[in-house]
Parts: structure tokens; C-alpha cells; sequence
């Protein structure tokens, strides 16, 4: 069953067609990334996605339900309830606490429980960094903070963007093994990369160039021959 | 942890973990809140200071008889002056007067309260001792001038006294008197000395009386004086009443023009200031509405946030504003004010009022930012 599906979605910014024609859907429980050179439409598809933008053309059908031609109150919504975001540079709230920024987003969701969020936080590794300020702990602890934010509110689809792009090695790995272990759970994931090691792990591969799609790319290692 | 728990910490984290950034808020709306304040301490203390101050210029009541009869009795006086707040009393001085001769020139002798006309009149310039004793005057510049008089001369006064019959009495020069007006023609001695030389038991011309009160209520007094006493008209000195009156209202038009001109700088530094902020946290709010906060989520945290930055900036301008109002009333008056405690809970409700209005741009250009803001990586 598909959880999301782009149908003949483009996004168009006066004479810069930023996405044509994208034909896509991403079924529940997959593992999907994006990638792309710079300026081939990557970000402009995780905003639509993850409905902080809404296309010019073409419908968006996330659970069902046709999001695209939804106003901002409703696609504020939709993305508190059904999408967990993760960033490249982290974006946490500077004057709040690992935890805090967890219970943050339980806040904006409906109530916060402290309990949950350190859990959270323990299912990352961070539970004895929980009362530390984001100046406090380094980038992959950043970074795992705000993938557990992210995973907080139970959401359906998780969208990445780049969650490994400003990290070292070590901690490129330890976020890898936690998306993995999320995907094992059945978590929905759709990242947008350039890191080749990261699309590895996914069971597609979508390749953007000047807004269209290029080229699917179906892992047969993740998905054991079976094309999806 | 409940919702409303929650609110006040992020605002509270926000404020006291990002100190420097609330400083310069914090000192735009305590600096606003203090000039506010001490501009009004100084606004309402500022008719008790004049009125204390326009006292040195003289009496501001004169009591006469009223009807037929020229003069009044001490009990009447004491009776009208019933009516008068006894606290503001700064002085009564009873006057009588009559036409008498020295070396065959007339002048006019004034029988008073020399005590009480040292507090009247502070504006005389007396060269000499005030009387002391009986038989000690105190003479107008005039009156010295003409007859070639000076402290220490003996003087021979004669006249015809209440009963028609004439008298004659010495007197010791202990002082001249210069005011630069008509009673430099007169010889001031004590009421008791006056009704030694001249007869008439208690009996009055004139008083004059110095309150320290605003001219305002000082008509309010006179009006409940007239309505109430007998025998006795109660009038202001319209030359001290009358001028204090205008200063007053000139004075306080200017504090109410510099106060409102004030609020508005207030207002508009508030505004810059959070405009920054805003403009600043852009992509914190960015991610906020990316985390699913609604647009009154966020107008109500920088709200909440105002709203502090207005109990903490008015309470430091309450007290700074009142230490501003206590400088300029010991420079320009040499008095101290009087500390209004309600001031504080005025003021306060003032800054928050000021600064929310001072917000009300900024929280809404903070509620129209894009939360794709912190995808684009501005």
C-alpha cells in the first residue's frame, strides 16, 4: 500500500520550472532516497513532501488524503501529525535542552511527557546528554537529538534531509544504524542525499536532474532481487 | 508536565538563556518605562512643589471684613481659618492698621504677628533685627529715608487712638524693611504694642495667610471659607494664585508633551528592537511552524515574552524613573518627592501594554514566515 504518491506534481517559480511532471510513490514501510545535483529540484520536492510548499500542478496524496490543494493551516497540520523532519544542519532550539527540544515538538503535537522524551532520547544514545543545550553537545549528538524529536510524535513518514551531510565518519554510522533499525520497525523514510553511502542503504533510489526524474535505482541487496 | 508548564518554560528559557539579546530589550523597555514614570512622579508633585515654592512670594489668602463693618475680630479669624488644612498652613498674619505722625508727617502704622509675617512675607529684606521687645518697630525703607531714620534711632509716634484721645509713644528703630512695594511706607510693630498705642481689643483690618495648596483647591478652600464663616470674606491674592495657576498649567502641558513624545520614542524602540529579534529568530520560527506550531502558537510565545520583558522592564523603570523624579526635584526644587506605591503596578501595566502594542508588527510578520525557511538553509 502506498503511503505517498506524487501524481504529475511540478512546481513552477515564474520562469524556473522547478519540478516537471514527477511521477512517484513511495509504499509504507520503504526506505526511499532522493538525490541530485545542486539545483535539480531535491528541496523543492522535500518541501512539497513534507507540506511546507504546495505544487503548481499535480495532486499529492499522502495517507489517502490529497494534500495539495490543502491552505497552510491544514498542511501545518498534516505535517504535525503525520511527518517527522530531520535536518542537515540540525535547526535546534538554541535556549532549550536536549530534552526540551524533544518535549518541543510533543508540545506543538498535542501534550508533552517527559517520560516519552527521554525514552526517545535513550533510543538515540543521548538519554545522559538529556539537560545539555545544543552548544553543548557536538554535531552527531545534535544530530541524534533531532531525530529523536523528529520520531517523537510517532509519524508516518519520516523526511531527511541531508541527516548526514554535516557529520564525520563515526557519527555518519551511528545515524545510518539508527535509521536502519528504524526501517526495520517499519518506519516510512524518504531521504534526500548526495552521500552515495547513504542511498546504498536504501531500498530505491530516485535521481533528480533539472526537476524531472532522471532514474529509479532499486537497491537488489536491500530488497533481496525483489523490485518494488 | 501540563501544557501551560511547559509555554512558560520555553519563554522563560528563551529570555534568561539568550540574556544578551533580551538585555538590549529588556533596557530599551526599562529605560522608556523609567523616563515614563519619572515624568509623571515629577507631572502630579509637581503643583505641591510649585505651591511650596510660589510660598516665598507671599500670602495667597487675605481675610476682610465682611458687611457693613470694617473690621473683624481674632475669633472670627480663628474660626475661618478652621476650614483651612491645617497641615498646609504655612503662616496667619494679622494686620492693623492706622494713620499716625512723626515730626508732623503722616505715615501709617501696622500692628501684626511679627513671628507669623517672617513666615507670610519670607521675600522681606530686613537690614537689622525683627523687633524683639516692646517698644521696637521695624520701618519701611520709605519711612526711613524721609525721616533720616536707621537701626538703633528713637522715633516719637503721635496720634488720636480708638477712644479719641491723642497718644504719643517712643520707638527703637531694630530693623529696616525692603520689599519693593508699598510697605516700605509703613512701620511694622508687634499687635500688642499696636493696641497699647492706638486701643481696639482684638480688632482686625486685615490677614494674610500662606497654604501650600494648588491653586485649584485654593479656590476650593475660599469657596467652603465664604460659604461657612461669619463676619469674614476669605479672597485669593490673585497675583500669586492667579501667576502660580499659569505656571502650573504651562509646566505640566510641557511634562504631558515631553511624556507623550516620550511613549511614542518608547514605542518605537520597543518595535525596532523586537523587529530584530524576530528578524533574528527567523529560523527558529521556521522551524517551530515546521514542527507543527500554528501561527497563535507563535504570536502567543513572543506575547508571553513581550509581556515579561514589560513586568521586569517596568518594575526597573518604576524604581530608576522614581531615583529620575527624585534627582530633577532635589536639582530644580531642593525638595524631595514622595514616594507613590501605586506608580509601580501603573507602571508595570504600562511597559506591558506599551510593548505588546510595540510587537503587535513584528509578532505578525513572526506568524508569516515560511517554514520552509529552514529547508533552504537561510
Amino acid at each position: 500500500m502506498n503511503l505517498l504518491e506524487l501524481k504529475n506534481v511540478s512546481k513552477i517559480y515564474g520562469e524556473v520550472k522547478a519540478l516537471q511532471n514527477i511521477e512517484l510513490s513511495v509504499a509504507q514501510g520503504e526506505w526511499l532516497a532522493i538525490m541530485g545535483p545542486s539545483g535539480s529540484g531535491k528541496t523543492t520536492m522535500m518541501n512539497i513532501i513534507g507540506c511546507m510548499d504546495k505544487p503548481t500542478h499535480g495532486r499529492v496524496i499522502l495517507d489517502g488524503t490529497d494534500i495539495s490543494k490543502e491552505n497552510a493551516k491544514a498542511l501545518t497540520s498534516v505535517r504535525r501529525d503525520k511527518i517527522g523532519l530531520i535536518f542537515q544542519q540540525f535547526h535546534l532550539i538554541n535556549y532549550l535542552t536536549a530534552l526540551e527540544n524533544v518535549m518541543a515538538a510533543q508540545y506543538y503535537h498535542s501534550m508533552q511527557d517527559e517520560k516519552e522524551a527521554l525514552e526517545a532520547l535513550a533510543r538515540v544514545g543521548l538519554a545522559r546528554r538529556a539537560k545539555h543545550l545544543p552548544s553543548q553537545l557536538s554535531g552527531g549528538e545534535q544530530q541524534r537529538v533531532c531525530i529523536a524529536r523528529a520520531l517523537i510524535n510517532y509519524p508516518m513518514l519520516i523526511l531527511a534531509d541531508e541527516p548526514t551531510g554535516n557529520l564525520d565518519e563515526t557519527n555518519e554510522k551511528i545515524v545510518l544504524d539508527i535509521f536502519k533499525a528504524l526501517h526495520k520497525e517499519g518506519s516510512t523514510i524518504v531521504v534526500v542525499t548526495h552521500d552515495p553511502e547513504v542511498a546504498e542503504n536504501t531500498q530505491r533510489t530516485v535521481i533528480l536532474e533539472h526537476g524531472k526524474i532522471a532514474k529509479i535505482n532499486v537497491n537488489k541487496k536491500i530488497n533481496g532481487g525483489n523490485k518494488i | 508536565m501540563k501544557k501551560y508548564t511547559f509555554y512558560l518554560k520555553m519563554i522563560t528559557s528563551s529570555l534568561f538563556r539568550r540574556r544578551s539579546r533580551m538585555f538590549t530589550a529588556l533596557l530599551a523597555v526599562a529605560l522608556g518605562a523609567a523616563v515614563l514614570s519619572g515624568l509623571v512622579t515629577i507631572y502630579y508633585d509637581i503643583p505641591r512643589q510649585m505651591g511650596q515654592e510660589f510660598r516665598s512670594y507671599g500670602a495667597n489668602i487675605v481675610f476682610i471684613a465682611s458687611g457693613e463693618k470694617s473690621y473683624f475680630y481674632d475669633d472670627d479669624l480663628k474660626k475661618a481659618v478652621s476650614y483651612l488644612p491645617a497641615k498646609d498652613i504655612v503662616g496667619i498674619t494679622p494686620y492693623r492698621y492706622k494713620t499716625i505722625k512723626i515730626n508732623e508727617q503722616p505715615f501709617m502704622a501696622a500692628g501684626t504677628d511679627l513671628e507669623q509675617a517672617q513666615k507670610t512675607s519670607p521675600y522681606w529684606y530686613v537690614s537689622g533685627k525683627w523687633p524683639q521687645k516692646d517698644g521696637e518697630a521695624l520701618i519701611g525703607q520709605e519711612v526711613a529715608d524721609l525721616i533720616r531714620l536707621k537701626t538703633g534711632s528713637v522715633f516719637s509716634v503721635v496720634g488720636t487712638g480708638a477712644d479719641n484721645k491723642p497718644f504719643k509713644r517712643d520707638f527703637t528703630v531694630s530693623a529696616v524693611v525692603q520689599t519693593g512695594g508699598s510697605e516700605e511706607a509703613f512701620i511694622f510693630m508687634s499687635l500688642k504694642d499696636f493696641e497699647n498705642m492706638a486701643g481696639g481689643q482684638n480688632a482686625l483690618d486685615i490677614a494674610e495667610c500662606s497654604v501650600s495648596v494648588s491653586s485649584e483647591r485654593l479656590g476650593i478652600i475660599i469657596k467652603s471659607v465664604n460659604e461657612n464663616a461669619q463676619g469674614i470674606t476669605a479672597r485669593p491674592v490673585k497675583r500669586i494664585s492667579e501667576s502660580e495657576g499659569a505656571v502650573l498649567t504651562k509646566l505640566q502641558a510641557l511634562i504631558y508633551l515631553v511624556t507623550a513624545i516620550i511613549l511614542i520614542l518608547t514605542m518605537i524602540c520597543v518595535a525596532t528592537t523586537m523587529m530584530a529579534v524576530v528578524a533574528e529568530r527567523r529560523k527558529e520560527i521556521g522551524l517551530k511552524k515546521a514542527l507543527g506550531a500554528t501561527n497563535r502558537m507563535i504570536a502567543a510565545e513572543f506575547l508571553g515574552e513581550d509581556v515579561f520583558l514589560g513586568v521586569f522592564g517596568g518594575l526597573l523603570g518604576a524604581v530608576a524613573g522614581f531615583i529620575l523624579a527624585q534627582a530633577v526635584s532635589v536639582n530644580v526644587f531642593a525638595r524631595s518627592i514622595t514616594f507613590q506605591p501605586l506608580l509601580i503596578p501603573v507602571t508595570i501595566a504600562a511597559s506591558i501594554i506599551i510593548t505588546a502594542a510595540a510587537c503587535f508588527i513584528p509578532v505578525r510578520s513572526a506568524a508569516e514566515v515560511d517554514p520552509a525557511v529552514v529547508l533552504r538553509g537561510e
